[in-house]
């Protein structure tokens, strides 16, 4: 149980998938400049990273493994991921409008979300058991969602701040992302 | 030959999912969901109003 919960907090916080190894960029850039759409954007995150790895865990073991076709796992997952979300705004289409209100205008973005496959495939490089693939699945996607929150909430802030000219728009942002990948960094001793 | 069978599978089960899911009309209210997208600058996004840019103003763009 201590595993469990040191993987979760070590996911979101201590080796959070944004800060650390940059992933992600392009939403993250894109869809932080209202809060709304950052949380809608990190709540279909969330649904897909789920879907997607519960979905890919299951045919790398049920059936890749068993005719020994590992080494497709990377074509696999792109295509299952591009199958999963598709089928997601189907389902949201026909059973969900509010739903889809809501989150079905960030799915086709999630396609190109380099996240959704570096999951899957840590999954299954690390070798982790059924319950880890669902805590990391679940923790991950969470600490995308609370850096584009937070990033998404200073932005708006940097719209009535008196930035210079040159440093406007992507610049600030970077510089703010840089500074909030500093400040994570201490959470590293946490657990 | 099980890699080909198997990679041809899943191409046609993407193709299946992505003909469905346009064949799907949009709910009530949400047909022009995508004029509400303005918050993100992802150009290659289908919701993109780029994306919605006919040919034939291309390339009255490109003369003018």
């Amino acid at each position: 149980m201590e595993g469990f919960f040191t993987l979760f907090i070590s996911a979101i916080l201590i080796n959070n998938i944004v800060l650390t190894k940059f992933l992600g960029m392009c939403p993250i850039m894109g869809v932080s400049r209202k809060t709304s759409s950052a949380l809608g954007m990190g709540a279909a995150v969330v649904f897909v990273i789920f879907g997607a790895s519960v979905f890919t865990y299951g045919l790398y073991y049920s059936v890749l493994k068993p005719l020994s076709l590992e080494y497709m796992d990377l074509i696999t997952f792109i295509l299952v991921i591009a199958a999963f979300v598709q089928f997601v705004e189907m389902v949201m289409k026909k059973f969900t409008p509010a739903l889809y209100k809501a989150l079905g205008i960030f799915l086709p973005l999630i396609t190109t979300n380099c996240v959704v496959l570096y999951v899957t495939l840590v999954n299954i490089t690390n070798g982790y058991s059924f319950m880890e693939m669902v805590v990391y699945s679940i923790a991950v996607p969470v600490g995308f969602t609370l850096v584009l929150y937070i990033f998404s909430t200073i932005r708006e802030r940097l719209d009535n701040a008196p930035v210079p000219e040159a440093f406007k728009g992507n610049p600030i942002a970077l510089i703010v992302m840089a500074i909030m990948a500093a400040i994570f960094t201490a959470f590293a001793g946490l657990v | 030959m099980e890699a080909i069978l198997y990679i041809a599978a899943l191409g046609g089960f993407y193709a299946l999912v992505y003909y469905l899911n346009h064949k799907t009309p949009k709910p009530e209210g949400c047909e022009y969901i995508d004029a509400a997208c303005q918050s993100c600058s992802v150009g290659i996004c289908s919701n993109h109003p780029s994306q919605n840019i006919k040919k034939e103003d291309m390339i009255h763009v490109e003369r003018s």
